[in-house]
């Protein structure tokens, strides 16, 4: 099978069709099958996606002046192929970056040997606004500081996989991941069948064990709760998901007490103890007696109860000065450092616009580079120099110039596209990979992940915020390379 | 053991359900006995106003008006569209607490009610728009009964459930039968729209055949002991629920269970004869009363109590 005519091609790699326009193999399957449907059926499974979506809730809530309404976040009906050698290099790269990650942590909260040996300026970690000064010689079970982390990958022209960010605090999205894997085994159920497909449906109870592993040995069967900012938190759906899957209760700020620096739940049967908190509230948040202190949406008292052992906060305060756009920078030296390892998977260049000739070097490239905030995310506070304006990229500038530590940029990377169905028809879209990984005691690399989509032709950006899409990723296992082929090849 | 506000909002889906399959009901019966213009039609409306209990509502020119406004008004909280929305939204808050059956279906009636659709179909067939909702929230009760755990939480949602139903059909009754709240219905076709406004003609008809009056009609709503949508069999089930709630919890002043266990023996214990002239008001006075006192204990014994009082030992 061959690229259709009407599927442009570009400069970008292309998931499904290689350069010389042939079908790659591990999509030879599914390829056929779309062919198979041809237009009418597709629209078809599309529109009977959408209305699963929306009758399940998974949805945002569009807020206007007459009324609100509800709205999907798109979905697209193909899944995007990982091959099984691709995915053992991503699997192996993550799982290194992630034990690197939290030895880093432990150790910028811990005794500071990184600092002391120079390896990174000491201002550009103790200074970053994520930086924790309360988390400073904290006890943090089995030294696992991030217990889920979301990293988002990209795919260069090449075929190479790179990680563009590390989201360490409360990274979110692996409810679609698992909504979106539900939606496209009753779309493709026969592709789905042969093409060997690793499950990713333990997420849950391996979260809930994860969880249940950093309360420590003191407390048989710990109570877990899941903590939520509310129902008006658009990410809120994911909250009441995993807290129904793991069966554990969701709470929110007004649900929890603490008393004598243990954290209690208010039940029918009066207060409860509360062991781990799965909180999905940001730093800043949580306890307004020792972080932000107009939070409606914490604990007060809450952070004093964790500093003295008796509740485990998951992830960890403070896990932001690790994910941190500067720091990202130094990620490959941090893991050579704790784990005397070369990174497996690469990281994208970066330069730290704190660096004079680097700061220089970014001027005279703007129209080249992606330039971002340090401090910002989801997409805002963002240059694409290519596609920017002349008025755009002089106001960043300015900006730079202004205040060159709050920047970084990195080259322009065409993200690699995948066939999506835009308006009936198949066309390119850009795509990253967001795969989930869980540490306790050990690494867990969920085999599956998130691909988010940029719905608009030509567009870089991917996140949600920015009227990015989602669909299914399948990692396909090792031995069931596709033996059967599908009718038309 | 669950989480206070887990408990509360179940409760108040319970409510608001029930609130909402009522006045359905009641609008849709409301339409069918006004359609011709006798004085059994001129009664009916009379009662659905009385019943409704909402002056402004009550001004509503004709019968389809009023029918519109108490169903589809988003600025009248006690509309059905309204009490959909917050019976949803409390679904929603504790969506981890509710099985996929049923917040699917109660989730696929809020958002076919409040579509941008749901006036013109309204208008097109307002009968069939209410006995439509009626029969999807009838499913939603069925899923819900059939699929989730019908254990503390359930029991919030039930108790909910009953409590209001029991307000609503008191209402009804003062509203029909009562002097000075209403109609005094005697027509025996308006006997009929108030048995159907409560869902219980036919279950009626069995016990005492087609003879139609009002005091036979208050005995039944008040004291049946098997009928769902008698007040008898409502605190009956509310004592019940609370029974189990109450399990192995010491208790205080205000328990509601003490509140219910009386209402319920008022009512079961209660000389038939009562309901003569005067009495009924006063009974159903007393029932509207003791629910309210019963919703308030709940709340004070489950949801707000004060926390040094209930540290674990």
């Amino acid at each position: 099978m061959a690229r259709p005519s009407g599927y442009a091609a570009s400069a970008a790699y292309d998931e499904m069709f290689a350069t010389t326009g042939e079908t790659r193999s591990h999509y030879a399957l599914l390829h056929s099958r779309i062919e198979a449907l041809g237009p009418e059926a597709l629209a078809d499974r599309q529109r009977t996606l959408e209305r699963s979506f929306l009758l399940q809730g998974i949805t945002f809530t569009v807020y206007g002046a007459e009324n609100t309404t509800e709205r999907i976040i798109p979905t697209d009906l193909f899944p995007r192929i990982v091959s099984a050698a691709e995915w053992a290099t991503i699997e192996a790269g993550l799982s290194q970056r992630l034990r690197a990650l939290n030895l880093f942590l432990a150790d910028i909260y811990g005794p500071q040997k990184i600092l002391s040996d120079g390896m990174i300026p000491r201002d550009l970690v103790l200074g970053a606004p994520s930086y924790r000064r309360e988390m400073q010689h904290l006890f943090v079970p089995h030294g696992s500081y991030v217990n889920v982390c979301g990293s988002d990958l990209i795919r260069g022209p090449t075929g190479e996989f790179f990680v563009l960010e590390d989201n360490l605090r409360v990274p979110s999205g692996v409810s679609y991941m698992l909504a979106n894997r539900d939606a496209s085994r009753r779309t493709f159920p026969d592709v789905f069948r042969q093409a060997g497909v690793r499950p990713i449906e333990r997420y849950p109870d391996t979260l809930l064990a994860t969880l249940k592993t950093m309360a420590g040995d003191w407390r048989p069967n710990p109570q877990v709760v899941v903590l939520t900012p509310g129902v008006y938190n658009s990410a809120y759906y994911e909250h009441a998901y995993l807290a129904r899957l793991m069966g554990v209760p969701l709470v929110e700020g007004r649900d929890l007490a603490v008393h004598d620096d243990l954290v209690y739940m208010r039940t029918t049967a009066g207060l409860r103890r509360v062991d781990v908190i799965y909180r999905r509230v940001d730093d800043d948040f949580i306890d307004p007696l020792t972080f932000r202190r107009d939070s409606s949406l914490g604990v007060a008292g809450l952070f004093n109860a964790y500093r003295s052992g008796s509740v485990v906060i998951c992830n960890a305060p403070g896990t932001g000065v690790a994910d941190d756009k500067a720091v990202y920078a130094y990620v490959p030296s941090i893991i050579r450092y704790y784990l005397d390892e070369d990174a497996i998977l690469p990281n994208v260049k970066t330069f730290l616009c704190r660096v004079p000739s680097e700061l220089n070097h970014v001027l005279a490239n703007l129209d080249k580079l992606v330039v971002k905030a340090v401090g910002a995310s989801g997409g805002y506070g963002m240059l694409i120099g290519p596609h920017a304006s002349r008025a755009e990229r002089e106001n960043f500038a300015a900006a730079l110039k202004a205040d060159p530590e709050n920047y970084i940029a990195q080259p322009t990377i065409q993200l690699s596209t995948a066939p999506c169905l835009v308006d009936g028809a198949i066309e390119p879209r850009h795509v990253d990979l967001r795969p989930f990984i869980l540490s306790s005691d050990k690494v867990v690399v969920t085999p599956g992940a998130l691909t988010r989509v940029a719905l608009k032709r030509g567009s870089l950006v991917v996140n949600s915020s920015q009227g990015g899409g989602s669909k299914d990723t399948w990692v396909q296992s090792a031995e069931a390379a596709p033996i059967v082929r599908g009718p038309g090849t | 053991m669950m989480l206070a506000r887990v408990a509360d909002s179940l409760y108040w889906v319970g409510r608001y359900v029930e609130r909402a399959e009522h006045f359905s009901r009641l609008s849709e019966v409301m339409l069918n006995a006004t359609l011709d213009r006798t004085d059994a039609a001129f009664q009916a409306a009379k009662i659905a106003r009385a019943a409704v209990g909402d002056a402004a509502l009550a001004l509503a020119s004709n019968p389809v008006d009023l029918a519109r406004a108490l169903t589809l008004d988003r600025d009248n909280g006690g509309s059905v569209v309204m009490s959909l929305a917050r019976a949803r939204e409390n679904a929603r808050q504790v969506r981890d607490q509710i099985t996929s059956e049923s917040w699917e279906r109660l989730n696929l009636l809020y958002l076919r009610s409040t579509s941008s659709r749901s006036e013109a179909a309204f208008n097109a067939d307002p009968q069939g728009f209410l006995s439509e909702i009626v029969t999807d929230l009838h499913l939603f009760k069925g899923a819900a009964d059939a699929t989730m755990s019908h254990g503390e939480g359930w029991r919030f949602m039930v108790a909910g459930v009953h409590l209001e139903r029991a307000l609503l059909i008191a209402r009804l009754l003062k509203a029909s039968f009562i002097d000075g709240y209403g109609a005094s219905v005697d027509e025996p076709i308006s006997l009929v729209a108030v048995l159907r406004m409560a869902c219980a003609l036919e279950p009626y008809l069995r016990v005492y055949t087609a003879d139609l009056n009002a005091r036979f009609i208050l005995e039944f709503l008040m004291f049946d002991e098997d009928f769902p949508r008698s007040i008898r069999y409502c605190t009956a089930h509310i004592e019940q629920s609370l029974g189990h709630l109450s399990r192995g919890r010491d208790s205080g002043r205000s328990d509601p269970l003490r509140l219910a266990g009386r209402l319920n023996a008022r009512l079961a214990y209660a000389d038939i004869e009562e309901i003569e002239g005067p009495g009924a008001g006063a009974l159903l006075a007393a029932v509207e009363a003791e629910c309210k006192a019963i919703h308030e204990a709940m709340y004070d014994t489950f949801v707000a109590y004060p926390l040094e009082m209930r540290l674990p030992a």
